[in-house]
């Protein structure tokens, strides 16, 4: 079990956060903190992973992690109204960083990053093709074909030789059974072909645009940057 | 015109008016100098004592200019003023200059009379002084023109801007209330996920009235999500930029009404998928951009307050150098916006 604190000042804002972890069926609270004080006493013999709001009356979460000795602190997932805190959540290691209102989906997949930190990654061997049912009738699509893949409500679209395939599965779930080497989430809506970049462009949010061999253009999300320009380094 | 005349030119670059009055001056002082005619030391005087008054002369005009006296009064005051200079130089002139015998020859007509040699230059520096004056009040006043218009034409793209996000604001609350009253908690917390980014995404940035192509595509696709998490799969978005286009410059929310006009009129109406395209590409020194969307039944549709916002902006931004035609193409309604095309330069640098 990942033993879990919730801190946050709003009772609210840490039901909230509550209700989310239910779904996590390896996950169980330990405690709950109203400020950074409470965060400070946390120690990772006790806490595996604190979900902590950034901006808190008295001592904020930023300074309560800070004031746990670093060899002693429990894994971090920051939550925050404002992006402004990336930097200084970076030097403290925090494993991600969710923005409020929260998303369901980003949340469950600071989760995910939270359990291969901790060794207990969940990850399904790759796939090499997807069943697609349309009717009664069954399709396949080999991953080989496929260029990106884009969130679309509760499903996911495949594109794949120019076409549009819907998957009953979210992204979450998808890019767990893709080859982490060639395929990338880049944005909380969308997982591409690394092959298939052509351009990047980089906005000053720290946030990029995407561009696709076929002039299909796309968001990535500055969470999944880092990870995507090592890829396109090491593909060059 | 109402001219602002605090905003007189500083009083060195005024006296530089006199200038071409001295260099006049050191012509006609020239065929004395090279005859050595007795003359000589007259016209260095005469010379020098212009230099001496114009310093006095000058101070009186910018006095009366800044005072607000007009043509007439400047004239009465400038023209007795410059006169008497010239007398007390005839004094001066034949008090230490003149030769006993001519000294003795001259009388109250040389003082009064022979003033040739500085009141005509003294009173046309006043007026070179003046036309100085002038010009710069005019060049100052050009300027607060130019200024005023740049700032109402900023204050009318910043209302036009305003203008697109409250009615888009309160459709998304209402479809959140529909959903939470629907009994769909985790749609409800989807979309408002969403239109947190796109609030963070439009708050947070404070740009210009343009931004690049890249931006626009970001700033549209958080708008998407929130259309997305209302319309489901019914609503299909593709996005095509052609080699280059992400560098280019667009106005700011270029197209978002766009996008919400081709949804609501084309894509929610109908029971089966519909798709929104968007596409840039790069023709000359022309950016074009099109969104086309299905509909329901090819008919001509409306415009809207969408459409109408982006032609006010569009004329504010590029006058006359910008195209926007809408109708049906190939079963498909079409809005294409052709405009400038202004890359902005962007560094090798930026990803590395």
């Amino acid at each position: 079990m990942i033993r879990v604190a919730v801190v946050d000042d709003e009772p609210l804002a840490r039901s909230g956060v509550l209700a989310r972890l239910r779904a996590e069926d390896d996950v169980t609270v330990v405690t709950e903190c109203v400020d950074g004080h409470g965060m400070a006493a946390l120690r990772k013999d006790r806490i595996d992973l604190a979900i902590l709001d950034v901006q808190m009356p008295g001592m904020d979460g930023l300074e309560g992690l800070a004031a746990i000795p670093r060899d002693e602190r429990p894994l971090a997932v920051l939550l925050t109204a404002h992006d402004s805190f990336a930097v200084r959540a970076f030097e403290l290691e925090a494993v991600d960083y969710l923005l409020k209102p929260l998303d369901d989906e980003r949340f469950a997949e600071a989760i995910e990053r939270v359990r291969r930190k901790l060794g207990r990654d969940r990850r399904a061997p790759a796939v090499d093709r997807f069943g697609i049912r349309v009717g009664s009738r069954l399709s396949f699509v080999d991953v080989a074909d496929v260029t990106w893949i884009e969130a679309d409500g509760d499903y996911a679209a495949l594109h794949a030789n120019g076409q549009r395939h819907l998957l009953r599965e979210s992204l979450h779930e998808l890019s767990r059974k893709l080859d982490a080497s060639r395929f990338l989430r880049v944005h909380r809506s969308a997982i591409v072909r690394v092959d298939q970049v052509v351009e990047l462009s980089p906005r000053p949010n720290r946030d990029a645009v995407l561009r696709l061999r076929d002039g299909t253009t796309l968001r990535a999300s500055r969470t999944y940057i880092d990870a995507l320009l090592a890829a396109l380094h090491r593909g060059s | 015109m109402n001219i602002d005349r605090n905003l007189a030119p500083p009083p060195l670059l005024t006296l530089l008016a006199g200038l071409p009055i001295l260099g006049c001056m050191v012509v006609m002082g020239l065929p004395a100098a090279l005859v050595d005619s007795p003359f000589l030391s007259f016209r260095v005087f005469y010379t020098l004592a212009y230099l001496f008054w114009i310093i006095p002369l000058g101070a009186i005009h910018r006095w009366l200019w800044r005072r607000g006296a007009n043509g007439w009064v400047t004239a009465a005051v400038l023209l007795p003023a410059s006169y008497a200079m010239s007398v007390i130089n005839a004094v001066i002139a034949l008090e230490w200059l003149a030769s006993p015998e001519s000294r003795a020859r001259a009388d109250w007509t040389f003082v009064f009379g022979g003033l040739d040699g500085c009141w005509l230059a003294l009173i046309a520096f006043s007026g070179l002084q003046g036309l100085v004056l002038h010009r710069a009040a005019l060049r100052a006043e050009g300027e607060r023109l130019r200024a005023a218009a740049a700032a109402a034409r900023d204050a009318e793209l910043r209302a036009l801007r305003y203008q697109l996000q409250p009615h888009f604001l309160f459709n998304t609350l209402n479809a959140i209330s529909a959903l939470v009253n629907d009994e769909r908690p985790r749609d409800a917390t989807r979309m408002i996920a969403r239109l947190g980014d796109f609030l963070r995404a439009t708050l947070e940035d404070a740009p210009g009235h343009e931004h690049t192509v890249a931006d626009e595509i970001a700033l549209t696709a958080a708008y998407l999500d929130i259309e997305k998490a209302r319309l489901g799969e019914r609503l299909r978005v593709e996005t095509y930029t052609a080699p280059g286009t992400l560098d280019a410059r667009v106005p700011y929310l270029l197209l978002q009404p766009l996008v919400e006009n081709a949804i609501r009129h084309g894509i929610a109406p109908r029971t089966v998928p519909g798709t929104v395209a968007i596409r840039f590409e790069h023709a000359g020194s022309e950016l074009k951009v099109s969104v086309t969307n299905d509909v329901v039944e090819v008919t001509e549709g409306a415009g809207g307050v969408g459409l109408a916002n982006i032609r006010a902006r569009l004329e504010a931004l590029y006058p006359d150098r910008h195209q926007l035609v809408t109708g049906i193409e190939d079963g498909r309604w079409t809005v294409r916006i052709t405009m400038p095309w202004a890359p902005v330069e962007t560094s090798i640098e930026a990803i590395a």
